[in-house]
């Protein structure tokens, strides 16, 4: 019996199986890394023993890691302390920000990260195979060429190098923003002014982000258009007298479509990681900013909290791409 | 601390908000106050800062930005002027019983909160005893910590007792940021209380903070010293160098407080920019620890394992890595010539604590080889590097030593390389390996498995604090780096701290400096400068030396006035 039900249950189940994993894995990660991160918070001889021994403890870090075998509850160690305060959606505190949680932090971040990645994920998308698909129906023309040379650029172009052409430029010509989400101290008149404050903040940024991904999706498209367009079943469509619209719309759009899938759905799942570099160039207060310090400040908390988050929305990116490539090809699930 | 970009000392962001202590230096531009036009006020500034405060709460603060934010929204009991020296503020007046044991502190009468309740002795005493009772403060409890009793006698006068007498009363006080009790004594967990509202006493108003963002600052007009002739300040955090060297360049930003050395022509270039390079306030240093713990003060119980070169226990050895040291090539070179030639473990910016008297190891090749023969360092089997002595049991059996530096030192690799190439002149080899900061702490110290790292400090306003990292008792904990043991330093780094004279405890502290500059205990190749820039149309009267800076502090933010 493989029908779609059991598809459908055998990857949710895998997906669990994969988060409870990359738990034990981001747990494990962080504490075979050499340093005592209680006296990390800052290498200083003014830490006297008494304020590491209470940091260590306000940490939780006093217990044992995997099991405790010395009092009479085996469960209260390290990873099972973590382990349920994971039920309770609790990520712990910040190393480096004493007295904030993990999930306030990220959960802010969060929102930020998906201001300037979505609207930058989704134009990135419809452009990407727009232009691709001119390419491959054009393949060979001037229009192909151009297309093919203005993605490969933008793909090959460094990233942060890129950010800091268009920060720079506008900044000088346009007059934009260069660093935040918002003009801090600005009086806005109403929500609108508000919005389109933070618009401008977010043009240079999303446009950025855009064109890093435009080329891969547009190359990708070309490519197996392409593919799709050598097959005897297109010839077949031709002779029928189909037109080009016709065949691209009922015959080539499906089947080009399944790597699309699969790139889609892993760009989106590292949606949530941010766009480091981007967010770095223009100071974006998102998931990627915040992970870069983080690693700055060796804030383990933060960083296997974002590892988590991370490793969610890419199962899950995941298991929607298996669960779209069954709906696209039916072959799969019933495999 | 050793340093690194993000974590700074609190010394570094300290200074008085006493605007007294600054008339002394002229301001580059010259509308000043005391100009016949009245100064416009109001205006609002906006610095673009590379970090952001990592707490509200003045007890948790580790980075620089959070001791910028207390310093302009806290007042303490004694001031630090830019040039080092200790000045009023909450405290009229402070004195010390005969025998050195009680302080009498009496406090200004006309401080207020800002939500309107008077600041008294009562906040003082509870401020003092919060910082020293609660240990998982991370820096906190250190300044307070000898205070035995504290007692507030009436709204203005206050009692300390401590045990023995303490010769550094004035660098004890401050970083103690008034809070207020009424406030305060109702917080379960000191630590966990986020201090959202931030009620200070001084002469800016917490407003709004976002995280990772901004923190927005207004003027409290209503100051009981001189009020800030400006309406508001904004520190924008820019996470990348260039994007808040463009921003001050365009006009985004009024000032920055920190950038790339390579931007500073850039900077001088722009229009209606001002660059100025001083003495960062306190300073820090660059240094060469050599790992010359004697096997007998191993600490093997805290997991010593010295391995150490035994060529590095003879100071004739150190000598000769000294002289050979071109310290000014590695400062034009890894700083681009901002910079100053180190000399011991006390920065510049230490006032009269610096020992400009103690004379440094010239840089002469010649002498360090002859020293190195003199000594019976010889290369027999013609390598080019010379072999250990018969006496010493080194691993590969001439001057070749283990060289480390932490992988978060920008100028790290280049400054390795030049030294690698200094010493090979004379007969020395390193094999040099980056390691991460973790990895380096855990192989320095109290382990010793190293022969030579290079790292840095930064410094605190009080000079025993760097001072102490030579001393004999500091090995097993893990604070002394390089295992040197010295009964004498130790004995004058007892007296220098009940020292009440000021004269004589700088004295001792000199005395001290010619000892580790004797015994090579560190090699230090410079003090970088610190620099800054701001925009000469928007805001004038910046505090700029003459020789530390502090753009961001109360000593300038106080003071200066929009240009009309």
């Amino acid at each position: 019996m493989k029908g779609r039900g059991a598809y459908l249950a055998s990857r949710v189940g895998w997906a669990l199986l994969t988060i409870f994993v990359v738990i034990t894995f981001n747990f494990l990660l962080f504490r075979i890394l050499p340093g005592d991160p209680a006296r990390n918070v800052s290498k200083d001889p003014r830490l006297t023993p008494a304020t590491v021994a209470a940091l260590t403890e306000r940490f939780g870090l006093d217990k044992p890691v995997l099991i405790n075998t010395e009092s009479g509850n085996p469960f209260d160690s390290q990873y099972f302390i973590y382990l349920g305060s994971l039920t309770r959606a609790d990520l712990g505190i910040s190393y480096a920000f004493r007295d904030r949680s993990v999930g306030e932090m990220l959960g802010g971040a969060l929102v930020n990260t998906l201001w300037l990645i979505l609207p930058a994920q989704i134009l990135s998308i419809i452009l990407g195979m727009l232009l691709g698909l001119l390419a491959a129906w054009r393949r060979g023309h001037a229009l192909d060429l151009s297309a093919l040379i203005f993605s490969l650029l933008m793909w090959s172009l460094p990233t942060f190098f890129l950010g800091i052409v268009l920060l720079f430029a506008g900044s000088a010509w346009f007059g934009l923003p260069t660093a935040g989400r918002i003009t801090v101290g600005a009086d806005f008149g109403s929500y609108w002014e508000e919005l389109a404050d933070i618009g401008r903040h977010l043009l240079m940024p999303t446009l950025a982000f855009t064109l890093v991904l435009l080329g891969e999706y547009m190359l990708i498209m070309r490519s197996s258009v392409i593919e799709v367009f050598s097959e005897d079943y297109i010839l077949t469509a031709k002779a029928k007298g189909l037109t080009t619209l016709q065949i691209i719309r009922d015959h080539a759009l499906r089947n080009a479509m399944l790597p699309m899938v699969t790139l889609i759905a892993i760009n989106l799942g590292f949606t949530v990681s941010g766009a480091i570099q981007i967010e770095s160039v223009f100071s974006w207060p998102g998931i990627g900013s915040l992970t870069v310090s983080a690693v700055r400040d060796r804030d383990y908390p933060v960083l296997q909290g974002a590892f988590l988050l991370l490793a969610i929305a890419v199962v899950i990116a995941n298991l929607a791409a298996d669960l779209v490539y069954g709906w696209l090809d039916p072959r799969v699930s019933e495999a | 601390m050793r340093s690194s970009r993000s974590v700074l000392l609190p010394a570094l962001a300290a200074l008085s908000i006493i605007v007294a202590a600054c008339t002394s230096t002229s301001p580059s531009e010259s509308s000043g106050p005391s100009g016949s036009s009245a100064p416009a006020s109001g205006g609002t500034v906006r610095v673009g800062i590379g970090g952001f405060p990592d707490s509200l709460n003045p007890g948790n603060g580790l980075l620089s930005e959070s001791y910028t934010l207390y310093e302009l929204v806290y007042d303490t009991p004694i001031g630090l002027t830019p040039d080092g020296d200790y000045v009023p503020e909450l405290a009229k007046s402070w004195s010390v019983s005969d025998d050195g044991l009680t302080w009498s502190v009496e406090l200004v009468d006309n401080a207020t909160f800002h939500d309107g309740t008077a600041l008294t002795a009562e906040d003082l005493k509870f401020s003092l005893e919060l910082y020293r009772d609660t240990v998982d403060f991370p820096y906190m409890p250190a300044y307070p910590d000898v205070f035995e009793t504290i007692e507030a006698v009436d709204a203005t006068h206050l009692t300390i007792t401590t045990a023995e007498p303490i010769g550094n009363f004035e660098s004890r006080m401050v970083f103690i940021y008034v809070i207020p009790k009424h406030i305060w004594e109702s917080v379960d967990d000191p630590v966990a209380f986020q201090n959202e509202e931030m009620i200070g006493s001084g002469p800016f108003k917490f407003v709004e903070s976002e995280q990772g963002q901004f923190t927005r600052l207004a003027a409290n007009k209503d100051y009981w010293g001189d009020a800030p002739k400006i309406d508001e300040v904004i520190f924008q955090t820019y996470d990348n160098a260039d994007a808040r060297v463009a921003a001050l360049v365009n006009g985004d930003i009024d000032m920055i407080t920190e950038f790339p050395n390579t931007a500073v022509a850039t900077l001088r270039n722009a229009e209606n920019v001002e660059v100025v390079v001083a003495d960062p306030v306190s300073g820090d240093l660059r240094d060469i620890i050599p790992n010359i713990v004697d096997p007998e003060n191993c600490p093997v119980d805290e997991g010593g394992v010295c391995t150490g070169h035994p060529a590095l226990l003879d100071v004739q050895v150190r000598k000769a890595l000294a002289m050979a040291m071109d310290k000014q090539q590695i400062i034009d070179v890894a700083l681009l010539s901002l910079g100053s030639p180190g000399l011991s473990m006390v920065p510049r910016g230490l006032g009269d604590f610096f020992a400009d008297d103690v004379s440094d190891y010239a840089f002469d090749v010649s002498g360090a080889n002859d020293l190195l023969d003199t000594a019976g360092y010889a290369d027999t089997n013609g390598d080019g590097i010379r072999e250990c002595l018969p006496s010493q049991d080194c691993p590969t059996g001439d001057l070749t030593f283990r060289f480390n530096f932490p992988d978060d030192i920008d100028s790290g690799p280049r400054e390795a390389d030049m030294l690698k190439a200094m010493w090979q002149e004379i007969g020395v080899k390193i094999e040099i390996q980056a390691l991460d900061a973790d990895t380096l702490t855990s192989i320095c110290c109290p382990t010793f498995d190293f022969d030579l790292i290079l790292w840095g400090w930064g410094s605190d306003p009080d000079p025993a604090f760097l001072l102490g990292v030579a001393l004999c008792d500091e090995i097993p904990t893990g604070f002394s780096e390089t295992g040197y043991c010295n009964p004498d330093y130790d004995e004058l780094y007892v007296r220098q701290g009940v020292e009440p004279d000021h004269q004589a405890r700088v004295a001792i502290v000199h005395e001290m400096q010619q000892i580790l500059v004797d015994d090579v205990v560190y090699m230090i190749p410079y003090y970088a400068s610190s620099t800054q820039a701001y925009r000469s149309d928007r805001f004038t009267g910046w505090v700029t030396g003459p020789t530390t800076i502090g753009l961001e502090d109360p000593s300038s933010l106080g003071v200066i006035s929009k240009v009309q």
